[in-house]
């Protein structure tokens, strides 16, 4: 489903990413951890290139990711959920879902509006549908920005850090559709610090650290017996 | 020589064609100015190098040289360059390409400020739900530019209003002009222009008041 190889970053002089390798299969749930400025973020957004690379190959679905025209189609195949939500504040949660499936699929507007309307119960919050985004709380902004990428039909979801931003007490309500997701047979790769999330519902936890995969496995491998000592050192201050 | 207070009122009518005039003048600049603005903001924020160097040299050129010069440049200049006859109302058609090429390059820059204010996370989240920077321009990052820029393009506004005045230099009959036309024939220059001066500030007042309006009116959906 995505196969990366060589994948370089810089910014500037800085590496960022140091020649990553990674295959993610159809169905899989993939959690990345790692400290901050370990490069886990830039990784996803290479994803879907909302960061142009420096070397390696992205090939998503089987298609390289290189062209404009090739991103624009990959970009609709891939749905991403940002640690700030990014909803757009002058449209209301309805029409924040309805607004790429009417623009880039040219879905009418009876039909864009139906599939949101069952997005946002999935999400538990259809009697918010009328609701601009400053009205919603953040878990509620979280999981109407989840219903609009998922209103594109993605066959991937990229999610950098969605709990980040919220309070304790919300974290639970995102974590909660996005277990649905998992369940449901979505290809996931979910950037987190929610160790409990990536050992329940993570097929595969990959460890990064300056810009390399350090140490990947499955949750228990990884959590209860990781190999690399900067794995380790990691695992015992988060843990 | 005395104060004639009475011809404030004499004059009240021939003062108030001129201010029409002025409104008008005002009001198809600032169309033009807002068309030529929108253009010129986006190729100045366009990956096209050549289309941003033009943008970058339009700006530059307008609000780098005075308005009169510029209104001489229009009105004397370009028949000449052109070669070609101009007609009779050539003075109000001058005087509104002046303004409105003017105004053009300042409501560039307020839109481009307008438009860099909006987040990224804006154009991220459009771009990865899979809209062309085009589309992303238009559904998502304008709307929200729109109500930001609302407030300095009211005072663009009011400025070029006042502005306009010096389209009399070139015999058109706006507010300015009649006033020294006044002038000129009942030598009461303190009078007249200070009933001019009255006339630019209830124009200027409700022009402000017409901007304060319509930005609560649009700030419903975005409260913050």
């Amino acid at each position: 489903m995505i196969s990366v190889k060589n994948l370089h970053k810089n910014f500037g002089k800085l590496e960022v990413l140091r020649g990553i390798d990674c295959h993610i299969k159809e169905k899989e749930v993939v959690v990345i951890i790692g400290p901050s400025g370990s490069g886990k973020s830039t990784f996803l957004r290479c994803l879907n290139k909302l960061e142009d690379i420096n070397a390696g190959e992205i090939i998503i679905d089987g298609i390289p990711l290189n062209s404009e025209t090739n991103v624009n189609a990959i970009r609709r195949e891939v749905g991403m959920v940002f640690q700030r939500f990014n909803l757009f504040p002058h449209k209301t949660a309805l029409q924040n879902i309805t607004l790429a499936p009417e623009v880039v699929r040219k879905t009418s507007k009876a039909e864009a509006e139906k599939i949101a309307m069952e997005l946002l119960k999935k999400v538990g919050l259809e009697d918010k549908a009328h609701e601009y985004p400053d009205r919603l709380s953040g878990g509620q902004q979280q999981r109407v920005a989840i219903a609009r990428a998922l209103a594109m039909r993605p066959k991937i979801m990229l999610f950098d850090e969605p709990t980040s931003a919220l309070d304790p007490e919300m974290v639970g309500e995102v974590l909660g559709v996005m277990k649905d997701l998992a369940r449901e047979g979505m290809t996931m790769v979910v950037v987190t610090h929610e160790m409990g999330f990536a050992r329940e519902v993570g097929d595969r936890v990959i460890f990064m650290d300056e810009g390399k995969i350090m140490e990947e496995g499955t949750p228990e491998q990884l959590f209860n017996n990781p190999q690399n000592p900067r794995t380790q050192a990691f695992l015992s201050k988060v843990l | 020589m005395e104060l004639r207070w009475g011809l404030m009122a004499d004059s009240f009518g021939l003062l108030l064609k001129g201010a029409i005039l002025t409104l008008e003048l005002t009001a198809v600049a600032v169309a033009m100015g807002i068309v030529i603005g929108l253009f010129m903001s986006l190729m100045r924020l366009s990956n096209v190098k050549i289309l941003r160097g033009i943008a970058i040299a339009y700006i530059d050129f307008f609000r780098g040289t005075p308005l009169l010069v510029q209104i001489y440049m229009v009105y004397f200049a370009i028949p000449q360059l052109l070669q070609f006859q101009t007609p009779n109302n050539y003075q109000f058609i001058a005087g509104i390409l002046a303004l409105g090429l003017n105004s053009g390059a300042y409501v560039a820059e307020i839109f481009r400020a307008g438009i860099q204010s909006i987040d990224r996370g804006q154009t991220e989240a459009a771009r990865s739900l899979g809209m062309t920077q085009a589309q992303a321009m238009r559904h998502v990052i304008l709307p929200q530019a729109v109500k930001r820029v609302i407030p300095p393009l009211g005072n663009e506004f009011i400025a070029l209003l006042k502005d306009s005045s010096l389209v009399s230099i070139i015999a058109l009959q706006d507010l300015m002009y009649t006033g020294k036309l006044i002038v000129s024939r009942t030598l009461q220059p303190f009078v007249i222009y200070f009933e001019v001066a009255l006339f630019y500030l209830a124009m200027t007042l409700i022009l402000s008041r017409l901007v304060n309006y319509s930005e609560r009116r649009l700030g419903v959906s975005d409260k913050r």
